[in-house]
């Protein structure tokens, strides 16, 4: 039961912060609203070229156009939850250079979590319409099918998330470490838009322990395909390793995959 | 008569001399200034490492499925080349349109428009210094990654002739591109969402991604027709794949697209400084 109160509580002080991130983006109404087009449109561009490559290779590997869909929707609708709930994320590695967590450390609220949450990126939305929009479109889910994706593209978002602050975190013992978590984080996002058939040996073990591009894109689409409870457990397993640095447990998930 | 004429003309030579003088002193010190920073710069390859390895891996996996040997006269080897030639040119372009954008939201471009020089020439010699050094150490790094990948290039001397002109040429459609986006900061409350969507046109109809030839129709002839393809696919395939005929058009589309982008920029340009009040120190 405290748990849960917990729960709600946290998730209330997520949600009233998302809301006053967006009423802050609205001030400036015309250009939040070009923002999340942009997004959207730029996001139509890749599924585009995607498009292009299918129209001339209609299968490869087994792979389809609806599968592309699938990894885009997942990764830019996680990615979309990361930067628009936890947008802040990507300023630590700054704000711990600059003296920036002082504000923080007085409160009374978790500090990572009130750090994560107190910026928001507009164009983050325009991922989500996108995301949502895409697969809805080309996928005519069931409700249920819906709700999975909505869970997985969460559970992409926090693996998002906490990717971006263990990188910036680095800044504690590194220095400015932002530059690093950006690169990085490009290359996350670059890994889980691709298929997975490309690559093979170490760099597959590298996109499922470093890099984790497979749990925010390739086991989302497993899962997409054809529902597996051990396969969900495996996701969520991985994800709670994730935060308390269970690092030790990922080889023991992925065989059950 | 003579030395009428030779005198009224001493002084354009001398002061286009001197002018050209003063932006090269800009542009050396844009370079050193680069180069003081040298390991971020070094370090942002690492994106163009991965890029080129998702590139090589998704292509060498479509032509061994595929069983084919060649793709739109694309061996395997011309197309990681290929692509690791544009992406050397896409990444290193700089941060140009946010820099113009904080400096007119800042009041900085005040300080700017006073000096004794063009507001534009400056940025254009700043840009060129720092798009030099990135473009520098992206192509030796691209070089060595292709290199290991693929094997030796396919270039040909001719190819490798053309690539400088070629490429600062669609350096200089990028800056009259992103430069103008940048002076929208006038008229708009942010300019980053235009900068965004013309770069991943830029990227997805400019060839980087893939040669336009793998587009299909009618797509493919409306890429080849927009200016994008004069940045990015044009130059790379020069350096690939070096016909004469596509080479002389190229450079036909890049100064057609360079002296149109010029005259919106100047145009902008000047609705812009219109705009600009400076008060007193």
């Amino acid at each position: 039961m405290l748990l849960l109160n917990q729960f709600v509580r946290t998730a209330r002080f997520i949600g009233a912060y998302a809301a006053a991130n967006i009423q802050a983006a609205m001030e400036y109404r015309i250009s939040f609203w070009v923002q999340i087009f942009t997004m959207v449109a730029n996001d139509s561009l890749w599924l585009f070229f995607w498009w292009s490559y299918f129209q001339q290779f209609p299968v490869v590997h087994g792979w389809q156009n609806t599968d592309i869909v699938v990894i885009w929707a997942v990764s830019a609708c996680g990615f979309g939850i990361s930067a628009g709930f936890f947008g802040n994320a990507s300023k630590l590695a700054s704000l711990i250079m600059n003296g920036g967590l002082d504000a923080y450390l007085g409160m009374p609220r978790n500090v990572l979590l009130h750090v994560c949450i107190s910026a928001s990126d507009p164009t983050a939305w325009g991922d989500i319409i996108f995301a949502v929009g895409a697969f809805l479109l080309f996928l005519h889910p069931d409700p249920l099918r819906f709700g999975l994706f909505l869970l997985l593209a969460l559970a992409g978002g926090l693996i998002f998330t906490s990717f971006i602050v263990i990188f910036c975190s680095l800044a504690f013992f590194l220095g400015n470490t932002e530059g690093l978590a950006q690169q990085l984080l490009g290359t996350l996002i670059t890994l889980s838009t691709y298929p997975m058939y490309i690559f093979n040996g170490a760099v597959r073990v590298l996109l499922f322990t470093v890099l984790p591009a497979g749990f925010i894109s390739f086991i989302p689409l497993l899962l997409l395909r054809q529902f597996s409870w051990s396969l969900l457990a495996a996701m969520l397993g991985l994800h709670r390793a994730d935060h308390v640095g269970g690092v030790r447990h990922i080889p023991a998930r992925l065989a059950q995959i | 008569m003579n030395t009428a004429i030779a005198d009224h003309h001493q002084p354009i030579k001398q002061r286009l001399i001197l002018s050209l003088r003063k932006y090269n002193a800009v542009l050396r010190v844009s370079v050193a200034n680069n180069l003081a920073y040298i390991m971020e710069v070094i370090f942002r390859t690492l994106f163009l490492i991965v890029l080129i390895y998702v590139f090589e891996q998704l292509w060498k996996t479509t032509f061994a499925v595929r069983g084919i040997t060649s793709l739109s006269g694309f061996a395997i080897n011309d197309m990681i080349w290929y692509l690791a030639a544009t992406e050397t040119i896409a990444l290193s372009l700089p941060q140009l349109t946010r820099l113009v954008d904080q400096e007119v939201r800042t009041g900085q471009l005040a300080y700017l428009l006073g000096r004794p020089c063009s507001y534009v020439l400056y940025h254009f010699a700043q840009y060129l210094g720092e798009r030099l050094v990135r473009f520098v150490i992206n192509s030796a790094v691209a070089f060595i990654i292709a290199l290991i990948f693929v094997g030796p290039p396919p270039f040909t001397w001719m190819g490798l002739l053309a690539w400088p002109l070629v490429v600062f040429l669609a350096a200089c459609i990028d800056y009259v591109v992103y430069f103008s986006i940048g002076l929208l900061a006038f008229w708009t409350e942010e300019t980053t969402p235009f900068f965004l969507i013309v770069n991943r046109m830029a990227l997805v109809l400019g060839g980087v991604l893939a040669p336009l030839e793998v587009l299909p129709q009618p797509i493919r002839g409306i890429a080849l027709l927009l200016p994008f393809s004069a940045v990015l696919y044009g130059p790379a395939r020069t350096l690939v794949h070096f016909q004469l005929l596509p080479f002389c058009w190229l450079l036909v589309q890049q100064v057609i697209t360079i002296a149109i982008g010029s005259l919106i920029l100047y145009a902008i340009y000047r609705l812009a400084t219109r705009r600009v009040n400076i008060n007193g120190g």
